[in-house]
């Protein structure tokens, strides 16, 4: 029977609404760094969004990299867990060891147009099924307790998905 | 009969209209959770259970991993110091403090930091942006670098990128160091060092004279002093101007 191994990726969104601490701690940061960064890719100053710079210098698709140094501190300080998503017991269960940080828009005049992205890849996990609106999974590491493990109900919801997939046959 | 009746029909009208209400708070903040996952708190009361758990993490303010002096992270080669003094033209040439020095090169064969080809980066992998790094220049406008000797790669001469910024943030200046050549110099030397890891040599290598960027300083003003040997490590010395 096949055993289906999923990692589910929440991609959060950090940008001028965002209300939690560590979001506007990264929604500053990110965007001390990007006008630091971006100078080296608009050096005749003709553009002012990080759109335009993008499309007019390729090589400034390296900004999503280059940038991605200012959260590396905040990332660390999650302590492996992925925020925002809980769990039907309402507790933040998913943890992750692996991310991709992202520019969405910027621009160097505009502090309010500034928007990243923070794409959360999960630990591996075991689907076994999907219950109405909820997924049922578990941690294939996991030991079984006499004949039975432990599982989560998450909520599929806006901006989480089921990234990759992987089938073992037990 | 009647009375249980009564009260039956009282009481089921009463359950039946209760139980629409629960189901339309249900149902209109379902249609409201859209909110929930871009930035604002996820206890918006909607079917996801509130989040409720102790307190914590409690987020501090962490400056750009890049402000380090040590650049080499998991990089290995002979060991490499880098001096900088940024001096200002619009100020008789004296030191500028407080400015910001960017600097970044390639490691021993030639590879620089940046997002590798698999979509996902490691948190813990915290080498990923290696042999990059940030320093403030002091009363002396001096900032220095613990790194390792670069390699090269196709087309060019060993170098050192640096961006200048001024304490605002505002460019000042963006260039390469160049190395000194020579059958004794610290770049001919490191490259035969296969002891240290260093594969290539100098065959197809791309001396300063041909290379696109530094072919115009003749009079070597991006070129920096080294000294030292390949035991020991080297240290590079230059002065870099900018207009501030």
């Amino acid at each position: 029977m096949p055993k289906r191994i999923i990692r589910l990726c929440y991609r959060k969104i950090i940008d001028v609404s965002s209300q939690k601490t560590w979001d506007k701690y990264v929604f500053e940061s990110t965007y001390a760094e990007f006008l630091l960064q971006v100078q080296f890719y608009n050096q005749e100053k003709k553009y002012n969004s990080f759109a335009e710079v993008l499309l007019n210098t390729p090589a400034a698709e390296k900004l999503h990299f280059l940038v991605s140094a200012a959260v590396t501190g905040y990332l660390q300080q999650l302590g492996g867990r992925v925020p925002d998503i809980t769990d039907n017991l309402g507790k933040h269960s998913l943890t992750f060891k692996n991310y991709r940080f992202e520019m969405v828009n910027s621009n160097i005049k505009n502090k309010a147009s500034h928007q990243v992205a923070i794409n959360f890849f999960s630990e591996p996990l075991t689907w076994h099924e999907t219950i109405g609106n909820y997924l049922l999974v578990s941690d294939p590491d996991s030991e079984k307790q006499d004949d039975h493990i432990l599982t989560s109900l998450l909520q599929l919801q806006p901006f989480l998905s089921i990234c990759s997939l992987k089938e073992e046959t037990i | 009969m009647e009375h249980t009746r009564k009260n039956f029909l009282k009481n089921f009208l009463i359950g039946s209209a209760s139980v629409p209400l629960i189901l339309a708070a249900c149902k209109k903040e379902a249609l409201t959770e859209t909110g929930t996952t871009t930035g604002s708190d996820t206890s918006t009361g909607n079917c996801t259970v509130t989040a409720t758990e102790t307190a914590g993490p409690f987020p501090t303010i962490t400056p750009s991993s890049l402000v380090r002096s040590d650049i080499r992270l998991d990089r290995t080669g002979v060991a490499f110091t880098i001096n900088i003094t940024i001096k200002n033209k619009n100020n008789s040439c004296s030191a500028l403090s407080g400015a910001l020095v960017d600097i970044w090169h390639c490691d021993k064969d030639g590879y620089y930091s940046e997002y590798g080809g698999t979509s996902m980066q490691a948190v813990n992998y915290t080498a990923v942006h290696f042999l990059r790094g940030r320093q403030v220049t002091d009363a002396n406008g001096l900032v220095s670098f613990t790194s390792i000797f670069p390699g090269w790669y196709q087309g060019r001469a060993t170098h050192i990128h640096t961006h200048i910024y001024n304490p605002a943030g505002t460019s000042l200046l963006i260039s390469q160091i160049s190395f000194p050549e020579g059958s004794t110099s610290a770049v001919a030397l490191v490259n035969a060092s296969t002891a240290n890891g260093y594969t290539k040599g100098m065959t197809g290598y791309t001396y300063n004279a041909s290379d696109d960027v530094f072919k115009d300083d003749t009079a070597g003003a991006q070129t920096g002093t080294v000294t030292g040997s390949v035991s020991a490590g080297y240290l590079l010395t230059v002065t870099l101007y900018v207009a501030a």
